[in-house]
Parts: C-alpha cells; structure tokens; sequence
C-alpha cells in the first residue's frame, strides 16, 4: 500500500521525516509508528535508518563524552584490553578518586558473575570502588584479600579493602591472616606453611577475577604515606629502576618485576598469578600516575582499565605511535545503515570475541574425565590416559566450530591430543607441538587432520619443530569429501565429517602397538575408503558478527558443502529427502566399488542446527539403497559428529570395511563423544 | 637513529591494525561470497595481537628487525589459520632482510614489501594469477624496486606501490582461484574480489601512510 497517502500536511510528501518526528519526538515505538503510517514495521525501520544516512536525523554526543569514549576505545585497541573504561576529565566537581570510584562500581555488575572469586588488593581507589558499588544480584561470591595486612594507621588498609568490596557485592570475605609483609624470608615460609594461610592462599590461587589499583612511586604517593613499606627504604626499588606497585610488587617501566629487599617477605598475590588471572581490573587515575600504568599496561597485568580521559590520553601519548589526536579531532562516523530488517542471528553469547575461551572452559571441566590442558593451555588438550611408552602417538586438530570435532575423540584408544585453533581456523604451530610432546611416548607420532590450506601449513611447520625436537612425524590428510574435487584429483579433497571414522582406525591402530608406519599406512588405507557429501539448507553464522557467512536462496539448497560453512559446488532447487539421499548415495557408489556382501559402517552428521529427526529420514534412505545392493551396515552414527556452527544441512559418509578396518572400528575406545566397549 | 625509525616501524603496525579492524566486517563479507566468511576476523585478531605486543616493546633498546620478529611470533600465536603462517614467515623475512638496518629510507621501505612479498610466496608456493594475496604484494614488490631503480622520490614511490597494489587486487575479480578454500569453488570465484587480496591493499595502504 502506499503510505504517503496517509501523511499530514505539515510533512509534505516526506515519509523520512514523518517517521522521525513520531520516532525521536513523540517517542513512539516502531509498531506504533507503522500502523499510523500505514506501513510495515519493516519499512519503518529502513526510514529510522536512511535518514540518518542522508543526515535528516543528526545524533550528536556530548563533545568530552565522546572525547573519553575514543580515548577507552584507542586505549583497548592499542593495549588489546578486553575492556576500557575512561571517565570525562572535565568533571572537577568531584575529587578524581571518587569518580574513579563511581566508574569502577558502574562497571563492576558487567564484570562480575555468580560464582566468581575476586581478589581485592588495596588503595584509596580501590576502596571508593566498595563504597560505590551496590550490587545485590550476585550469588556465590567470594572477595578474598590480595596481599597480607598492615597497621590500621590509614583507611584504606587491604583489610578494609576486602571488605567494603565483599560488602558492596553481598560476598564472603576471606582475609589473609598474616601481615602484608614480615621481617624474614624464614618467617614468610613458616607462615604460608600454617594450614590457616595455606587455605586463604588456595582461594586466592582459584580467583578469576581480580580487582586493583596502581601506585606510582613519586614522592606524593599513597606508597610513601601508607603503612604498606614502612620498614624498608623505598630508594633500593627506586634505584633499580622501579616506577610503579601492583599489588604490593614492584615493576619496572617495561612491566618487568624489580628485585629488591622485599622479594622473600612479601606476603600477598605473585605477579605471576596476578597475570594468569582472567579478568584483571585495574581501577587508578592522576597524571603522576602515568608511567606506573603504563608499565603494568605493557607487563600484562591489566585487561580491564578504568581511568579517566586526561590520563588515559597521557598513556597513549607516552606510549607514542597512536593516531588518537588525528581521531579526536576527526568525528568518527557513528551511524551505520541497517540495510535488512532483521540481519542478525541470536545466539548465546557473553563477549563475542571470547566464545572460543569459554567454550573450552567449558568444556574441559564438562570432560575432565578424558581429558586435560597441556601447561595449563586450552588450545592443546591431552588424554587423561597419557601416552603409552612405546605407543604411537595420535595428535588430530583443527578450527573450532565443529565440535565435538575434534576435542571430543580424544581419550583411550582414540587420539592422544587435540590442538584447538579459533573458529574455522587452525591452529598456529605451537600448540601442535605442545600436542606431539605429550603425545609422544617414543614410538613416533601420527598427525591426521582435514586437507585445507591453513591446516597443512601449521600442521607442516610443527611437524619441522617436532622433528628437531627429538620427535618422529608422520601425517596423514584427510581427503573424503567426494564433492569437493573430481576423483583425478582425490588428493586435492577436503576432510570433513570422515573424519570421525578414519581418526577412529588410526587410533585403534595406534593403541593395537602398531608401528608409525603401519599406523599411517592403514589411516591411508582408511581415508581412501571413506565417501562423505554434504548438504546445506541453510547457512551457519559466526558468533563474532552473528550474520549469515552466505546467502541460499528460499528455494535452493548447496549441494556439496564443506563444514566451514563454505559455499558447496552447485546450487540446485530443494528436493525431497529420498531425492537428496539418492543423488548423495549415486555418487557414493560412482566410486565405492562395493560388491554384494559387503560391509560398511554408515555416519548421517547434522552441520548444527538440523534435528535428529531428519537425520533418521536421511539414514532410512540410506540404508534401503544399500540393502538393495546386498550391502550389509555393521555399525551407524546419527547425530551431531562434526559440525558447523549452527548451518542447517547434513552430511552422509560411508567407510567401506575391509577385515583389518572391521576390527579397528570395533576395538575399544573410550572419549566423551564415542565410547566403543 | 634507530629509535626514531623503530618507532615509525610500531606505528605502521599500529595503522595497519585500524584500518584492518576498521574494515573487519568488509573483509569477511567478500570472504563469504567465496570463503568461509572469517578473514577479517582473523586478520583483526593477528594484527591486534601485534600491537599489543609491540606496546610492550622498549623503542630505545629495539632494533626494526626485532620489531619484525616479534610481529611475526605474536601474528603466528594469535591466529594459525592460513594467514597466520603466511604473513609471519613474511615477517620474518622482513626481519632477516631489516637486520642491520637503523632507518627506515625508501631503500629500506623497498626491502620491506619486497621480502614481505618473497615470504608469502615461500610459505604459499603461489604465484600471481592465482587469486591470492599474493597478487597484490608481488606487484607491490616489483612497483618498489622499480621506483627505486628510477631514484623516484618518497612520495611517487609509495604512489607507485599502492597503485600497484590496488590494481593487483583489482584484478583477482576476473581470476578463477587456485588455492585454499576458494579454490573449492571453481568458476563461482568469477567476479569476487580475493579477500586476501583486498587486506594486502589495507596493510600497503597503512605503510605507505605511516613511512613515507
């Protein structure tokens, strides 16, 4: 219908405008503006976002708003922060701790999760923050005290710290009982070995959050005036370079820790473990503050920063080489088109770019029973069985996305490790060498990952890096996607959902003792008896931009696809499920040379979002165009084996059995996604 | 000297990680229509993992070829995928080529793109025509040594260059690609600009900004 008719006077034929006075002026939800222009909810949407793109509607920020929220930005990327919070400087109103000390409360509900163990450590910030924030949401929370205590001769003893925080966050508070720092190396040890601090301790090392502030080392500093360093001479640390204090440790300008008097009788967080803590929110601001922040900036101590704009722009231009100057005084462009009503796909997501860290969390305590991080690393994950002596290694690896591809097979009588890359992207070379160490007990190692170009070249440099290292590799590429290249150029094929069958035949034969050769060679042998196609319907999106990677049409399905969401070969117009089964199955047969009396094992693999439900009217097919054949399924798989996100399609993948193959498959195995008895 | 050169050397790194992260969405969108829709995301994860790492480099005891060392291992750690290996034996091969080198002259800056471009082609065993990155920084490479040869001045020199480098990614639209996973789609990669081809554009684009 055409909705002009409907618009008053007042707005000449201007539907643009009509729709943002309703929008921006009247307050009107889109719905509403619809039915009173007579237009969808649609079109409604496209008018809200062209106007702003041809300047009917102008949105402007409060010039020092914008000013601190470019400064957080440039901060987080130059820094590569997880997070920045920066305050207007032009706010003097208030002393610069107590607005540190709203902003950190206001970020804190963000940060914080149910369940966290936070480590406070102590300063006048760091307690503004407690007095600021309320929050009441949160269950299970534990503050635990950073460093030891000190005289209660200032208000912001870590004591206090921990506790305003533990209080604010409706949290239970674990104090260190033991002072901050004693008068010997000996005493220190007698009293971490006290089962009381040893218990205050342990809570301390399970924190995944961390809460602090940074002290400069200039003459006016809460260092000098605090009770903190009372019984040592702060010139030693100054002399060896010191600039600033985290958490009760001094750093250097580049961030590195600076040898001192106080090194054996401190009592509080390790710079070490302050670093591998998940979430380290550093809370300071004041130009004399400049360097310190650097310094813990550039040593890694800080992921989550909340200053204000005057220092977090005295951080950047200290740093040199950024282009903050030229970005304020150029406005960056802030409107963006919506050019489709709906363009994103929902998901369950915290941070987007952390999906691939959290999923791993996840799943190493899901399937702590199989298996576990190599030198604490999720991106290379070994069997609890271990490496046998004498038993041929088996590392497989790939891009996540595909779970349980690949992290699911590993465990007893399947692969000894998994390197885990990000999302449809391999992993770099050194995890794969972490994986061939602990997989190696001295008989070689065997590698069998999907032919793509990334995976070969990673996979490649590693085994280079293994060799010298003392290991022996052999590498087997998984080739069974048959639509991907014609059968001269089998090689050239891609590993997809085969995968799961020729990982099994190699580590039953590596778990059989078998050589490195023979290992690979019946993995070969396996890899050419696989037959995989897959179909999409559908396309999967990416959590980091929770669009579609491509488009198929309302009509068509992609014949041929790959599982990284990779257009297939052919688009063709959706047929029935028999139709789609048949031409999968004709072109399995075009190149199985499978006799009557045969045996294979059958996989029907759901890409993500497709249901157990169609996959069982796929396997039907399946199996009645191989019993006309006479040929005989001695084991199946129906479900999600090796997946793309969340694309709609699946995949059918035949291993034509052979006796040797036969007795792999069924040898034993035990991991979280395949348990063979 | 050394100091002043390293710096600009850090800033490039630091331009290139903007325009890239800026242009993030783009990228993997041209790679949707023939890849697998990530490599901006990859391309931002590496180069942001870059300038965190060089902002914890010291410019004053650093020297350009270490500055290349330490993009190429954090490039490599932070991404793996294809382009990981690529660009950090590219970088490495810069930083042999830079050893010794305390300013970044246009000779410099013409070592720089054209042991970037060898890398590539090391890692990649690819030529140009193959629809790849490679066909922007080997054109990039041969549009710097000849400028040099013509003792063109800083500015037509890095005009030069990214001319080159634009034409070269223009150019990948009417090839039909030949490796990775592009390849897969045979003629359907007509008409699509190579993803790889169109982030090589950005990072020579940054350089040329940063060091002229």
């Amino acid at each position: 219908m055409d909705g002009s008719d409907a618009i008053p006077l007042r707005y000449g034929d201007d539907p643009y405008v009509w729709a943002c006075w309703l929008y921006y002026e009247d307050g009107m939800t889109q719905s509403e503006i619809a039915e009173a222009m007579g237009v969808s909810r649609a079109t409604v949407n496209s008018y809200l976002a062209d106007a702003r793109e041809k300047g009917i509607v102008n949105i402007s920020i409060e010039p020092a708003r914008l000013a601190s929220l470019t400064v957080a930005q440039e901060l987080k990327r130059h820094f590569g922060l997880t997070d920045c919070l920066v305050v207007p400087s032009d706010d003097n109103a208030r002393p610069l701790i107590d607005r540190l000390g709203a902003a950190g409360a206001q970020a804190l509900p963000k940060l914080l999760k149910s369940g966290d163990t936070l480590a406070v450590a102590w300063g006048r910030t760091v307690l503004s923050v407690g007095e600021h924030a309320g929050i009441t949401s949160l269950q299970d929370m534990t503050v635990v005290q950073a460093t030891g205590g000190t005289t209660a001769s200032f208000p912001y003893t870590p004591e206090l710290c921990a506790s305003a925080v533990a209080r604010a966050i409706a949290a239970r508070c674990v104090n260190i009982t033991a002072p901050a720092v004693v008068r010997s190396p000996e005493l220190l040890q007698m009293l971490l070995d006290e089962p009381l601090v040893r218990e205050q301790f342990a809570t301390l090392a399970r924190s995944n959050r961390v809460l602090f502030g940074i002290s400069s080392l200039r003459p006016n500093s809460t260092i000098h005036t605090s009770g903190f360093f009372e019984s040592v001479s702060l010139q030693d640390y100054l002399a060896a370079g010191a600039v600033g204090v985290v958490a009760g440790r001094f750093i250097d300008e580049r961030g590195r820790p600076v040898a001192g008097p106080l090194d054996h009788r401190t009592v509080g967080i390790s710079l070490d473990l302050l670093r591998r803590i998940g979430t380290r929110i550093a809370v300071a601001g004041g130009f004399d503050k400049v360097p310190a922040l650097l310094a813990a900036l550039r040593g890694g101590y800080v992921n989550v920063l909340i200053t204000d704009a005057a220092t977090g722009h005295g951080i950047l231009r200290a740093d040199g080489g950024t282009a903050l100057d030229s970005r304020l005084s150029h406005r960056p462009k802030l409107v963006q088109t919506l050019s489709t009503y709906r363009s994103h796909v929902k998901k369950f997501l915290n941070n987007p770019n952390e999906v691939v860290e959290e999923m791993l969390d996840g799943v190493v305590k899901a399937h702590e029973k199989y298996l576990k991080p190599i030198n604490g690393s999720h991106r290379a994950l070994a069997a609890r069985s271990g490496p046998r002596p004498e038993k041929v290694g088996l590392v497989i690896g790939g891009g996540t996305g595909h779970e349980p591809c690949f992290l699911g097979y590993v465990g007893k009588g399947l692969a000894d490790a998994v390197a885990v890359g990000n999302i449809f992207s391999s992993p770099p070379p050194d995890p794969i060498v972490q994986c061939a160490e602990a997989a190696s007990g001295g008989a070689g190692v065997l590698f069998v990952y999907g032919n793509y170009a990334g995976d070969v070249m990673n996979f490649e440099m590693a085994a280079e890096i293994a060799e010298e290292k003392g290991i022996r590799v052999q590498t087997v590429l998984t080739t069974d996607d048959i639509a991907s290249s014609p059968i001269e150029d089998r090689e050239g094929r891609r590993g997809v959902a085969g995968n799961f069958f020729i990982f099994k035949i190699a580590g039953a034969a590596c778990d059989r003792g078998l050589s490195l050769e023979a290992c690979a060679a019946v993995t070969r042998k396996a890899n050419l008896r696989t037959y995989t196609m897959g179909v999409a319907l559908e396309p999967g999106a990416m959590p980091q931009t929770r669009r579609h990677n491509f488009e198929i049409g309302p009509e068509d399905m992609e014949v041929g696809m790959g599982i990284h969401g990779e257009p297939g070969v052919t688009r063709e117009r959706i047929r029935s499920a028999d139709e789609i089964t048949d031409s999968v199955m004709d072109r399995v047969f075009n190149e199985m040379k499978a006799a009557p009396g045969d045996r294979v094992a059958v996989l029907v693999n759901s890409f993500g979002a497709t249901p157990l439900m169609e996959l069982y009217i796929l396997f039907r097919r399946v199996q009645q165009r191989l019993a006309a054949k006479d040929i005989l399924i001695e084991a199946n798989w129906i479900g999600h084996y090796c997946t793309s996100l969340d694309m709609v399609g699946a995949s059918i993948t035949i291993l034509h059995l052979d006796q040797e193959l036969s007795e792999l498959l069924h040898h034993p195995c035990e991991t979280a996604f395949l348990k063979i008895n | 000297m050394s100091e002043i050169a390293v710096r600009r050397l850090i800033e490039m790194f630091d331009a290139i990680s903007s325009d890239i992260g800026a242009e993030r969405d783009r990228l993997s969108e041209l790679d949707g229509a023939i890849g697998d829709a990530d490599h901006g995301i990859t391309m931002a994860i590496g180069f942001s993992a870059v300038t965190s790492e060089l902002a914890r480099t010291d410019a004053s005891s650093a020297e350009l070829s270490s500055v290349m060392t330490a993009a190429a291992s954090a490039f490599l750690n932070a991404v793996g995928a294809s382009t990981g290996p690529l660009y950090a034996t590219a970088f490495r091969r810069a930083a042999q080529a830079l050893e010794g080198c305390d300013a970044l002259d246009l000779g410099t800056c013409a070592l720089l793109v054209q042991s970037i471009a060898s890398g590539i082609r090391e890692r990649g065993k690819g030529q140009r025509g193959d629809k790849t990155m490679l066909d922007v920084w080997l054109p990039a490479a041969d549009a710097a040594a000849q400028a040099i040869a013509a003792g063109k001045p800083a500015d037509a020199f890095w005009a030069d260059v990214t001319a080159a480098a634009q034409n070269g990614a223009n150019a990948t639209r009417s090839m039909v690609a030949t490796k990775g996973r592009a390849a897969r789609l045979g003629e359907r990669s007509l008409g699509h600009m190579d993803p790889g081809a169109a982030s090589a554009v950005l990072i020579i684009g940054a350089m040329a900004r940063t060091l002229r």
